[in-house]
């Protein structure tokens, strides 16, 4: 195996214990902990596809503002910081629902082409011309779009207190 | 050049979209609901940034990495509308379990 196919391995195998262990312990702070490294993997898997832009918002978006917004709403809804979630059943139902969507899309993997494919290295410079170039105006109005959705947020939470 | 196998990186996000599905099915909490739609969001994120960097055509890898911006920057927005739904439904009933907010049941 080549040094980037390990990395992958060890990241992969980063990312699945991360998210399942944010969504099975019962203290809410360790959650937002284990989602905070999983997200920090993540963008370690966008630099190692060459993506460095997509690395760089990932860190700054998800592992900064959206770890932060999470934890913001565990101390706002709890008396106590470290307070335990009750326990909640894994539910036989659920997990074979899941198990089964995994099964489904893992068939299709033999369909790809077998052995290492090389990966394609686009410059920040590129990306950054084509979004903001020829997608310019459509970027603009999903920015208006979003802007929207968070003023409507805000509307939310300042309604119900008058 | 590196070079990764593809098939790799579609199981990896094959098995996060289904801890997503798992905790979407299973958790009452509504931080823990956004937290497990995040996880199956970033699944589907990684496959924009996947096909990106296998694409033979450089056009294709950089609509695809655009994707991957604009959906990030989605993803955001959208925890971001979820904690105001948290934030309301705590003061409305002073917990956050889904299970019990059953309003707008007919």
């Amino acid at each position: 195996m080549s040094l980037p196919e390990i990395a992958l391995a060890l990241l992969a195998a980063v990312a699945i214990v991360t998210a399942a262990s944010a969504l099975l312990v019962r203290e809410l702070v360790h959650t937002i902990l284990w989602i905070g490294i999983f997200f920090v993997d993540l963008a370690a898997i966008y630099f190692l596809l060459e993506a460095p832009f997509l690395g760089v918002l990932q860190l700054g978006v998800y592992a900064g503002a959206v770890t932060v917004l999470l934890l913001f709403g565990i101390m706002v809804t709890r008396k106590r910081i470290f307070s335990r979630e009750a326990a909640t059943g894994i539910g036989v139902a659920p997990l074979a629902l899941a198990a089964l969507t995994v099964v489904v899309l893992a068939t299709a993997l033999d369909e790809l082409p077998s052995g290492n494919v090389p990966i394609q290295a686009y410059p920040p410079t590129a990306l950054s011309t084509d979004l903001f170039g020829a997608h310019g105006p459509w970027l603009l109005l999903l920015g208006l779009v979003m802007l929207v959705s968070v003023s409507g947020a805000i509307w939310l939470v300042r309604e119900g207190r008058e | 050049m590196t070079a990764l196998p593809l098939g790799g990186f579609l199981a990896l996000s094959s098995a996060l979209l289904g801890v997503g599905l798992f905790g979407i099915l299973t958790r009452r909490n509504f931080v823990l609901l956004l937290i497990a739609i995040e996880i199956a969001m970033n699944a589907a994120i990684l496959n924009f940034v996947y096909f990106a960097a296998f694409a033979p055509v450089p056009a294709l890898g950089l609509t695809g990495q655009e994707i991957a911006v604009v959906l990030i920057g989605f993803a955001a927005t959208e925890v971001a509308v979820g904690l105001a739904i948290v934030l309301a439904l705590h003061r409305l009933r002073g917990s956050i379990n889904v299970a019990q907010a059953t309003d707008l049941n007919g």
